[in-house]
């Protein structure tokens, strides 16, 4: 039936109907209408909670008068878990995901009912919960929230007063709800507004807690009133009441938030790997605390809480957790001191923020102080220049908790996390480096500002090896695969199977041929890649290993090599026609480029007289690419320390000559062909004047009995001087001392036209 | 990875409105009242503001609940300089109009375009419609 079709007074018809058939449900559901619903006396009920936070988890179970308290949810997840890891042989499940998944309980956690509430994982903050709905309720507004004034003392253990439960079962809106018990908004604290505070609240952002309250309404509104219904409530802030509601709240709050952190953390030594937005909430919000009595239980538990079991996980706010401990508690009591006559400063802990976003912050911060000493301690005001006007007229702002923010932000986080930074994120880790070396460049110079330049403190993780053990449930044949985000189920299977070689088709092999040359000179990269990073890692690492790095170093070198050059079984490297094939792909002839420093200088010297055997065909190759020149310095490089006779045969392979008897063309193609290509040309010169540097370095020796050397020149001076000039391609660069070189065969006249050339 | 900007300052003061980015290329502002790890915003107050030219006109829409795919990005506005801008402020059908002969204009210079490629041989291959704006 649609709406319209009901007229009013059949409804009543229908809820009583619905009343009937609820109560024959009703009697089988003591919480919604049995003694779990009813709530008489809010003390007794939280004494009666009180004896049972004392008593161990185990008992949770029996103590039936935990009523309204004991965790209907929570309950049979409990059972569950625990008839789980019974059941579970090998129960150090590693795998995080799975853990949080099982929420598994840890035995010191103390009992009491407590409503997982959606923001939460799983296990941790169950103790806390229960006695919340039991009390008065505090009053509510969607902004503030003035809680009710107990004797701080019992209130250690009690709640994470920043949840929004779940609308808990035995708080059925509909029916047998327990009768609203809040507190009217407009009720005064009772204890008294500390005088020393002068409430000006100059965090634009105080962390707001809320009390769980008994559902009027299922969630998601949870225990918060629309806007609209607070217009109805007397006194709410939407009617713009001034700042007294806040007064006392944050104090409060802060109060209690310290006694709670201080007492929730202490006692949970290590459940990091659970953390969640209401213990970020706590952590984040205290640390501006003023008050020192919780301070060191407070660090400590924090700190204590932010180291995972598993990994080494370190503070969440960055760096390692030493440090940071000494450095908070005269954070907060300078704060004491300074700040007791005058307002408070609440200082959100903003250090894994970006530096320029906590500059930012603190800025506003700043602003907004300054203007609340000139407005004279109107509190009602927080952040921005506006008046609040705006500010206390919106009942939609806030709408997102500290915890949540937090949450969020951790999970973003947790993203950063990284074991190996260079690995993940190498180019940001570059860059910064980079400033880094030309901060401390420009700071040699002189005492200029230091500019801000801290890098985003990640949290760092050490890394752990993860070993995959399938999870064996007793009783049962076989091991279950549970696959999760840390160990993935294989989706397919796919494997490489090599093809015969008689089917294939000419272009096949080719296309295969390749196909192989490019897969070599990628496992040739990974490898030339690692070799690269062996100095960083030299460096990072400890006195015994450097040993068998280096080794490692060495094999990998060689490996390269080989690959470069081909493996050819037993002959000496008869054919180029491997490293050929790798110099026709442009990204090979990049990996030669970048591979020939590491090289012995044996090696590197066979390779540059491969390349120069070949020249001609390579230049063919890569008249696409123009890549060759790049090979230019690392063979500079090389020639610098080759002895006379490679370079000897190196202008020989260069150029061809001496020619055979029979080909008495004028034309040497070989020569031409190097001499028209500014990478042949380039790597001609060099050659030369490194074997003019050697001749007169020494001049007395091998090279003036060395024939082949003086042949050589005679003929290449003689090819120099046949080509014309347009022919000639043009250099990178010309070495200086190729006219000294030439002076020593050719005479005035061809030397001149040498020059001209040049 | 950079984390995204926190949401403590402005979640909080709701006198700091964002303006966000959709891949369709609309630009909503708004105050932001909640965040996701996925960027999944609950805008309050939203305008959708079309820029043509130097003029740009504010469409009221309400509540927006915007799927974090479709961010590109998300900022504060700076409500000292929001009113120290050169743009000028129109009417909504005004703007309508202005984006609707902008769009005409876009679509007949497009479609020359396509007609002198095609006629010398070459053709563009269209682009993905999704994010095209």
């Amino acid at each position: 039936q649609s709406l319209e079709d009901c007229p009013l007074d059949e409804d009543e018809d229908a809820f009583q109907g619905l009343g009937e058939e609820d109560e024959d449900i009703d009697q089988f559901n003591d919480d919604t209408f049995g003694a779990g619903a009813v709530d008489d006396d809010w003390q007794e009920a939280h004494e009666r909670l009180a004896e049972l936070e004392d008593k161990p988890v185990a008992n949770r179970e029996q103590d039936g008068a935990g009523g309204e308290d004991s965790d209907l949810l929570g309950e049979p997840e409990d059972t569950l878990a625990e008839r789980l890891t019974r059941l579970v042989i090998d129960s150090e499940l590693e795998d995080p995901a799975i853990m949080q998944a099982v929420q598994t309980k840890v035995p010191t956690q103390q009992p009491g009912g407590l409503n997982s509430s959606i923001w939460d994982s799983s296990a941790v903050l169950r103790r806390i919960r229960g006695p919340l709905l039991t009390q008065e309720m505090p009053s509510v507004s969607v902004l503030d929230y003035a809680l009710p004034q107990r004797p701080p003392q019992s209130r250690e253990e009690e709640r994470d007063p920043s949840e929004r439960a779940l609308p808990r079962r035995s708080s059925s809106p509909v029916i047998g709800s327990p009768p609203v018990r809040a507190v009217p908004i407009g009720t005064p604290p009772k204890q008294a507004a500390a005088p020393n505070f002068n409430q000006q609240i100059l965090c634009p952002k105080p962390v707001h807690i809320r009390a769980t309250m008994p559902q009027r309404y299922p969630a998601p509104y949870g225990e918060r009133m629309s806007p609209n219904q607070l217009c109805n409530v007397p006194n709410s802030s939407l009617l713009g009441h001034p700042f007294p509601h806040s007064v006392s709240p944050v104090l409060t709050h802060l109060q209690r938030a310290q006694l709670l952190g201080g007492a929730q953390l202490s006692s949970l030594p290590c459940q990091a790997g659970r953390m969640s937005p209401s213990q970020f909430a706590r952590v984040s919000g205290l640390v501006g605390s003023p008050l020192p009595s919780v301070n060191p239980k407070l660090l400590q538990g924090r700190v204590g809480q932010m180291m995972s079991p598993a990994s080494g996980f370190r503070a969440f706010f960055g760096g390692p957790a030493a440090p940071s401990q000494p450095q908070h508690p005269p954070g907060p009591a300078s704060h004491l001191q300074s700040l007791r006559p005058q307002a408070q400063m609440f200082r959100p802990d903003t250090t894994h923020l970006h530096p320029q976003h906590r500059r930012l912050l603190h800025q506003r911060q700043q602003q907004s102080r300054n203007q609340h000493r000139s407005l004279n301690g109107s509190v009602g005001d927080r952040g921005g220049h506006r008046s609040g006007q705006q500010e206390r007229k919106d009942p939609y702002a806030n709408l997102m908790l500290q915890r949540e923010k937090d949450w969020v932000s951790k999970i973003q986080m947790m993203q950063l996390q990284s074991t190996d930074p260079y690995l993940d994120d190498y180019y940001y880790q570059n860059y910064f480096q980079k400033l880094e070396k030309l901060a401390a460049a420009e700071e040699v110079h002189g005492d200029g500002p230091k500019k801000e330049r801290t890098k985003l403190i990640t949290p760092q993780v050490a890394k752990l090896e993860h070993t995959y053990k399938p999870v064996q449930f007793e009783g049962s044949l076989g091991k279950l695969t549970v696959s999760s985000v840390n160990n993935p189920r294989k989706m397919i299977d796919a494997v490489v199977t090599s093809r015969s070689e008689d089917d294939e088709t000419k272009e096949k092999q080719v296309r295969d041929k390749r196909r192989q040359t490019l897969v070599t000179i990628e496992k040739t990269y990974s490898l030339l890649l690692d070799v690269e990073d062996y100095e960083r890692r030299y460096l990072l690492s400890l006195e015994g290993e450097r040993p068998a790095l280096m080794g490692e170093r060495k094999q990998k070198i060689c490996d390269m090599y080989d690959n470069l050059r081909g493996k050819a079984p037993g002959q000496d490297r008869p054919s180029d026609d491997h490293f050929m094939q790798i110099m026709c792909i442009r990204k090979g002839k990049r990996l030669v480029a970048r591979i020939l420093p590491f090289l012995s200088p044996e090696q590197a010297a066979d390779v540059l007289m491969a390349t120069a055997r070949n020249l001609p065909f390579l230049i063919k190759k890569d008249a696409q690419d123009e890549v060759l020149p790049c090979l230019l310095r690392p063979f500079s490089h090389v020639l610098y320390h080759l002895p006379l006779g490679t370079v000897t045969s190196l202008v020989q392979q260069l150029t061809n000559l001496p020619q055979s008897a029979t080909a008495s063309a004028p034309t040497n193609l070989h020569l031409t062909a190097v001499l028209q290509n500014k990478f042949g040309l380039s790597l001609l010169y060099l050659v030369l004047s490194r074997g003019e540097e050697l001749q007169s370095l020494d001049a007395n020796t091998e090279l003036m009995q060395d024939n082949q050397w003086t042949e050589l020149m005679l003929m290449a001076t003689r090819e120099l001087l046949r080509i014309p000039q347009a022919a000639l391609a043009k250099p990178v660069s010309t070495p200086s001392n190729l006219i000294s070189l030439f002076s020593r065969y050719v005479d005035q006249q061809k030397l001149n036209l040498l020059e001209t050339k040049l | 990875l950079v984390p995204m900007a926190e949401p403590r300052t402005s979640v909080l003061c709701p006198t700091e409105k964002h303006l966000v980015l959709l891949r369709d290329g609309r630009t909503l502002i708004g105050y932001l009242r909640s965040i996701d790890q996925f960027a999944n915003l609950v805008l309050h107050q939203t305008v959708e503001r079309i820029h043509v030219g130097k003029k740009y006109g504010d469409i009221p829409r309400g509540i927006f609940v915007v799927r974090g795919e479709n961010v590109v990005l998300l900022g504060e506005i700076d409500l000292e300089k929001e009113s120290d801008t050169p743009l000028q402020q129109v009417s909504i059908e005004e703007i309508l109009e202005e984006q609707r002969v902008e769009q005409q204009a876009k679509q007949e210079s497009e479609k020359l375009k396509m007609q002198a490629l095609k006629e010398r041989g070459l053709s563009v291959p269209r682009a993905d419609t999704l994010d095209e704006y």
